[in-house]
């Protein structure tokens, strides 16, 4: 055993190493179905068809809806599962897309769809220089700073006359038939949903996701391999914020009005941490997954039973049995028993 | 110069609740190193105990203050036996416990808004809305006796530590976790014990807020940032800290209702969570941050 | 020679992580010094952390007195008479030092009778009587190695272990804590010291313990394991020994 590893020269080690390596990722793209997202999203795309025969505005509105998860999720994981800092303020960009876009929206008339990139710009702008300030610090330092910067915004947005205090600001309602209202936003909240996905697939391919996980695992090895932690952490924050800020000024313009009460509330917060922890934090699937359970679960509490309060007791106690059981969520436990299904390996 | 002492008595009366409020929480992240997000809930649920007492059977809120305690010290044993008994030694623990209060927070509100609807509430003994006056000074009885009690409890609590031998287990367990179970302290005893102690605290500040502030389930978010800070502020586990960061920041925010506008008091504390947070993470007083 | 703790075919490690030790023994003798030594990672540390109970035994047993103390947690060992200070930071800091003496009796029952004890300490180290309502995190490195060496007297254990007692600390006081050690030896407490200078461990040690890669290499009274060859070549890279 011994001699044979003498014997061995370094080339024939790093030939059957790259063979190894080789291995492992022909493995990972046979086990990996491209297909199934691809389909899911070509169904979404052609489902307003329905409305030619019926009435199906409750439908779309729930895959609007969750779609607009999907991305707020998936836009989160970026920051908080693959570079693993926790943020429970993440609303304030939501907040911050929609509250852009929707003032454009009032002032000039021009349709918060077509700003939602520059609101998502807005959002990365506030998000990096935050991120510069917060992300000095880590862990639950990290989390408390995230409670306390909510707690500001929205101090701040309840007081600012400008954009209608408390009572935010009444936007205009498009001009269309209801048969047809929500299909303009329904088709830019499906592409943001499948943009963030993509781009998270894409993060955490590149070198700059491999950095960030690397921070999430042991931030001062990573600095001490030569990675720009702190470049890295702001940009994940500012990517994260772009995301979210482009869903919240879509939904602005959908829900016809922007409030404090809506963009602000912990609630939202909770579900784009609780959505990700559910499905699998760091994984390109998680969020989605968890973003479709979570809304099903908050419709069948709300619609069923009627009772907002019991929604949020059912979603604390999801977080806490998730957190308590399996911490990896659906995809990271189901992955680690190497039980995946193949439609759902996205990574 | 008669403002300036009048918004100073103000801030004392608030500085004195929120001293207890964040007592237990600063002694439940001293033992057991974790942040408690849920604490302002279960303080709501200690001003319920202490509302029904009164609205039900005329009970004086003050009364009821040992009842809230109890309750909410039972409360607290019984989460740390469902969340916190199991040791997770994993690198994330003190992350992970974040966000599991986090959750039990949820489910503290939920609950609460579900048996009492999210409606405004407050307890109202005749002394809540009456004052003593000192020339042109007032002092609101509610919130000189509410201050008082809680300077009492929190004296009570002190001799606690500094005299008993659970209050040494519990010191030297917040010390040196390793070094107190080599010399014989049950950690795992002393862990439910400090749950007790400061969710039972949580309770006690429960029934005292509740005739000095008006509360309803979803309100404890706002708490949170404001505990926080004087938690933080006051250097993590330490109940003197807490203390000391309560009065300054309440009679801060005292003068900022004052004399910028009283939507902005609560500023005060959430800048101070921020500032303290990113620039001072040991707190004030502290030499280690504890927090990171 | 009565054969007072044994320690027999030791495996152990952290969690479910590779076994630090494995397959350490040594023989301990009534009211002797004893000194283990070896080269960083050679599982001293987990050597006393299992007598102590800190760490689970995979294999092997620690017999004391005829008992096994497989299964027995920190509070139980420290009952049955066996005291442990660990490696640094073993004192309560924000705690005064006759605070730290009476959490050192945290487990008798008797508050007067610790308190007497408290008071023979007192006598025995004068110095910590001169501190004693100071809090301990603001005395001197020599004086709080004192305190803990002192602490585990208290309980009047039969063995105590130091790890590393003179670890940071400048060798004039380094030399006061051997004078200490070889003090509590005198009154028949039995003495477990890991120590990384080895020649200053050996020269006040009655027996030598060599560990190394989680095994005993070999014991023996202190004087000859210093003179031994293979610990030069093993540990001192093969200097002299002075």
């Amino acid at each position: 055993m011994k001699s044979q590893m003498i014997d061995s020269t370094p080339g024939d080690v790093l030939s059957a190493r790259a063979a190894y390596n080789e291995r492992l990722a022909r493995l990972a793209d046979k086990t990996r179905a491209v297909w199934f997202p691809l389909a899911i999203l070509v169904i979404l795309l052609v489902l307003p068809l329905l409305q030619f025969v019926g009435n199906y505005n409750y439908m779309l509105h729930l895959v609007l809806l969750t779609a607009s998860y999907v991305a707020m999720a998936a836009g989160w994981n970026i920051l908080g599962g693959f570079a693993g800092y926790i943020s429970l303020g993440h609303n304030v960009f939501f907040a911050i897309g929609g509250y852009f876009a929707g003032m454009i929206l009032a002032r000039f008339g021009i349709s918060a769809i077509i700003m939602a990139p520059v609101a998502g710009l807005v959002a990365a702008a506030f998000g990096y220089a935050i991120g510069l300030i917060t992300l000095r610090v880590r862990g639950p330092a990290f989390i408390i700073s995230s409670i306390a910067m909510v707690m500001i915004a929205r101090l701040l947005f309840d007081n600012w006359h400008f954009v209608g205090g408390a009572n935010g600001v009444t936007l205009p309602a498009p001009n269309l038939s209801s048969q047809w209202a929500k299909l303009p936003y329904y088709y830019a909240m499906v592409a943001i949903a499948a943009v963030t996905v993509w781009s998270s697939y894409r993060i955490k391919h590149s070198k700059f996701g491999l950095g960030l996980r690397a921070i999430s695992k042991d931030e001062i090895k990573a600095e001490s391999a030569g990675i720009d932690t702190r470049f890295y952490k702001v940009t994940a924050f500012a990517i994260s914020a772009f995301f979210i800020g482009m869903t919240g000024a879509v939904w602005g313009e959908y829900l016809t009005y922007i409030r404090p009460s809506i963009f602000l509330v912990i609630l939202i917060a909770a579900n784009m941490v609780l959505m990700c922890i559910l499905g699998g934090k760091g994984t390109v699937a998680g969020p989605v997954i968890g973003a479709v359970l979570l809304v099903a679960f908050n419709e069948f509490f709300v619609a069923m039973m009627g009772a907002s309060e019991l929604n949020i007791l059912g979603t604390g106690v999801i977080m806490a049995v998730m957190l308590m059981f399996f911490p990896l969520g659906i995809v990271g436990t189901l992955a680690l028993k190497g039980k995946l299904p193949r439609i759902l390996n996205w990574d | 110069m008669e403002q300036i002492i009048q918004v100073t008595i103000l801030g004392i009366g608030l500085g004195g609740v929120f001293a207890l409020m964040g007592s237990g929480l600063s002694l439940v992240f001293g033992v057991m190193r974790i942040v408690n997000l849920a604490h302002p809930s279960l303080i709501i649920a200690g001003a319920f105990t202490a509302y029904w007492g009164f609205r039900l059977w005329g009970i004086d809120p003050l009364v009821m203050l040992p009842v809230a305690t109890l309750l909410l010290a039972a409360i607290g044993v019984l989460l740390y036996k469902i969340f916190f008994e199991r040791n997770a030694k994993s690198a994330t623990y003190s992350e992970m416990t974040v966000l599991l209060t986090f959750a039990i927070a949820m489910i503290i509100e939920g609950a609460l808004g579900a048996m009492f609807s999210n409606t405004q509430r407050v307890t109202s003994p005749s002394y809540a809305t009456d004052a003593f006056f000192l020339g042109d000074i007032f002092i609101p009885k509610g919130q000189l006796y509410a201050g008082m009690v809680s300077m009492l409890i929190i004296g009570l609590l002190a001799a606690f530590l500094k005299y008993s031998r659970l209050g040494y287990a519990i010191r030297a367990t917040t010390q040196n976790r390793d070094a107190a179970a080599l010399l014989g302290v049950n950690v795992n005893m002393v862990g439910l014990m400090s749950f007790a102690i400061g969710i039972g605290l949580a309770g006690a500040a429960g029934a005292l807020t509740s005739f000095v502030f008006s509360f309803f389930p979803a309100k404890h978010w706002e708490w949170i940032a404001v505990l926080m800070s004087l938690v933080v502020m006051g250097g993590m586990g330490s109940i003197v800290g807490t203390v000391v960061a309560s009065f300054g920041l309440s009679i801060v925010a005292a003068f900022v209702g004052a004399y910028v506008g009283s939507t902005w008091s609560t500023m005060t504390f959430f800048l101070a969570l921020f500032l303290v947070l990113l620039f001072r993470p040991q707190g004030l007083f502290g030499e280690k941050p504890e927090l990171l | 020679m009565t054969e007072f703790l044994k320690v027999e075919g030791i495996t152990a490690g952290y969690g479910d992580g590779p076994a630090i030790l494995d397959g350490a023994h040594m023989t301990v003798q009534q009211g002797k010094v004893h000194c283990i030594i070896g080269p960083n990672g050679a599982g001293k540390s987990t050597l006393m952390k299992v007598i102590a109970g800190m760490l689970p035994v995979r294999k092997g047993e620690v017999i004391f007195k005829g008992e096994n103390l497989k299964g027995l947690r920190p509070d139980q060992t420290l009952r049955r008479g066996i005291a442990f200070v660990p490696q640094e930071r073993a004192l309560f800091p924000k705690m005064t030092v006759r605070e730290n003496l009476r959490m050192g009796g945290y487990i008798l029952n008797n508050d007067r009778e610790r308190d007497r004890r408290i008071d023979e300490i007192f006598d025995r180290f004068p110095i910590l009587r001169e501190r004693a309502d100071q809090h301990a995190g603001t005395m001197s490195g020599g004086q709080q190695q004192t305190l803990a060496m002192a602490r585990t007297l208290i309980l009047r254990p039969e063995i105590v272990m130091f790890d590393e007692p003179s670890l940071g600390l400048a060798p004039m006081i380094v030399r006061e804590m051997f004078a200490i050690v070889r003090m509590i030896a005198e009154q028949g407490v039995t003495v477990l010291l890991v120590e990384q200078n080895a020649v200053m461990g050996l020269k006040h040690a009655d027996w030598g313990v060599v560990l190394d890669l989680g095994r005993t290499l070999f014991e023996g009274p202190a004087q000859e394991v210093l003179h031994d060859p293979r610990i030069q070549e093993l540990y001192l890279g093969g200097r002299k020994v002075a």
